[in-house]
């Protein structure tokens, strides 16, 4: 799944680990979540979008 | 397990493998001295052999407990993926070498290999499914 995670923790200066953190994941979460080679639980999903004050479908997208 | 020993789930497992590691060799060494000496014969040789089987079968229980405790659904996830190819690769190369025991006479090998084998092939998986999500 495509997503704006890199984009997002870049406009907030946050690194893997920064963001790793905030979520109480692993940085290699973070890192697999990013680059599309996993897709998070819905809860896990919603805790990104509370975290960056947005929604799921503005992070997430399910184009190829 | 998979990452860092930050992770208080890994830390657990490691805690209690240790302690399984410790009771093994403690019992195994009680075992061989029990058959050394005494000689038992009947139910309680059985147990006797038995016994030692018991803390390495508890690492079966100890994946279990750590794949209940583990948070991050990722590495939950990686792990799972390490063992289900671990017991994929156990079962494969124990099947063909059971055929070729019966057809083409090679050596017989041992059950006690196999649960050896099947954490074998589980590390490796562990470490190519790292790599996959690198």
């Amino acid at each position: 799944m495509k997503n704006r995670l890199r984009v997002l923790r870049a406009e907030r200066n946050w690194s893997q680990a920064d963001l790793a953190e905030r979520l109480e994941v692993s940085r290699q979460s973070v890192n697999a979540i990013e680059t599309g080679k996993f897709d998070p639980s819905l809860p896990l999903a919603f805790k990104l979008a509370r975290l960056f004050e947005t929604t799921i479908e503005a992070i997430f997208s399910d184009e190829s | 397990m998979f990452c860092s020993t930050n992770n208080p789930a890994i830390k657990r497992f490691n805690r209690r493998f240790m302690v399984a590691m410790a009771l093994y060799i403690a019992i195994m060494l009680l075992s061989v001295w029990a058959f050394k000496i005494y000689h038992p014969s009947g139910g309680i040789a059985y147990i006797l052999a038995v016994l030692p089987s018991l803390p390495i079968l508890g690492m079966l229980a100890m994946v279990g407990m750590y794949l209940t405790e583990e948070k991050d659904e990722f590495l939950r996830n990686a792990q799972i993926q390490a063992l289900i190819w671990g017991m994929g690769a156990t079962l494969a190369v124990t099947t063909v070498w059971g055929c070729l025991e019966d057809f083409a006479h090679v050596r017989h090998m041992d059950l006690f290999l196999v649960y050896p084998m099947y954490w074998f092939f589980v590390g490796v998986s562990t470490v190519l499914v790292k790599l996959r999500y690198k």
